[in-house]
């Protein structure tokens, strides 16, 4: 299996040692990767409710998608960074659970599908008024995935 | 009149308590319904406060995001506060011996009282700052006392489950 032999050095590398071995290091990544996700998780909603035409009316959905890119993505790239760290705790450990796998391939999607939705309606430039049934079922969708990666995180513990 | 550890004793041994404490399931998932309501309470506020700072959204004003924010804040706060008390009621008799618990009870009635004073006082004329790139001091003190309290909460929150171990 060649992701598994990649866990497998990976587990070997120092940082993974740190991450496994130090008594407060995982617990410290792992209170900035919940402090990340609190204000990712608030942006986020924000961002779909005024896709969804629930939140900020007034304003424009370009210009919401915009103004919060900033702590969407923000949020994203500590949670990518502190969760990469969280892994290297226990690579293969990690490998063969199911709850983190369901989590990762989950997070892909929704990595992609929610940025492309974002940045493009961030890029728009007259879209005063109500936004497309696309861009709503769109929201949706991001609501959900993000709602079900968030569950899939607290799953890994438990299994 | 009992004496409070009795009265976690009492409900740590009902039924419901156990009920909670002893499911491989309903534990977890309320935990992590939990997090996520932390996470629209928190992350809305966080808009908010920002924006107090002056670091985002800065042409909007402030009584707009408010109005537009506080809705689902408290929305997530019913969440939180509800699956909060499942959770307290599951550990119940631990919990009256965690720290960390102790802490964050504290730190809840704190940033409780913290908009209470911003409502109260500066943001009763914020028809007279609401554009302001640079809101008045006592204001972005507010908005720094959230985020900071809300942030403690938070580790405060997980460090229960390290204590408990």
């Amino acid at each position: 299996m060649f992701l598994l032999s990649i866990c497998r050095w990976l587990a070997e590398t120092h940082i993974s040692i740190m991450m496994r071995d130090a008594t407060y290091d995982f617990a410290i990544v792992e209170v900035g990767h919940l402090l990340a996700l609190a204000v990712f998780g608030g942006a986020v909603l924000l961002v779909n409710l005024r896709f969804l035409d629930w939140r900020f009316k007034k304003q424009p959905a370009s210009q919401v998608a915009r103004e919060l890119l900033p702590l969407t993505a923000g949020g994203v790239i500590v949670m990518l960074v502190s969760g990469l760290l969280l892994f290297l705790a226990g690579p293969v450990r990690y490998y063969h659970n199911p709850a983190f796998r369901l989590k990762v391939i989950l997070f892909v999607i929704a990595l992609f599908f929610h940025f492309i939705l974002q940045v493009k309606t961030a890029r728009q430039v007259s879209d005063r008024g109500r936004t497309s049934p696309w861009l709503k079922a769109g929201a949706v969708l991001s609501l959900l995935l993000w709602f079900m990666i968030g569950l899939a995180g607290r799953a890994i513990g438990y299994v | 009149m009992p004496s409070l550890l009795h009265i976690c004793e009492w409900v740590s041994a009902t039924h419901f308590s156990t009920f909670i404490r002893e499911s491989p399931y309903w534990f977890p998932i309320i935990e992590g319904i939990h997090t996520l309501g932390i996470t629209a309470v928190v992350g809305t506020i966080a808009v908010l406060d920002l924006r107090l700072l002056g670091l985002i959204m800065k042409r909007e004003p402030v009584s707009g995001i408010a109005r537009q924010v506080l809705p689902w804040t408290w929305a997530g706060f019913a969440v939180m506060f509800v699956t909060g008390v499942l959770l307290s009621i599951a550990e119940a008799a631990t919990n009256y011996y965690n720290w960390a618990f102790r802490i964050k009870l504290i730190l809840l009635v704190l940033v409780g009282i913290n908009p209470l004073i911003f409502h109260l006082t500066v943001y009763r004329k914020v028809d007279t700052w609401d554009l302001a790139n640079v809101t008045p001091l006592r204001a972005r003190a507010a908005a720094i006392s959230s985020l900071f309290l809300w942030a403690c909460i938070i580790v405060a929150g997980r460090l229960i489950a390290y204590v408990n171990m």
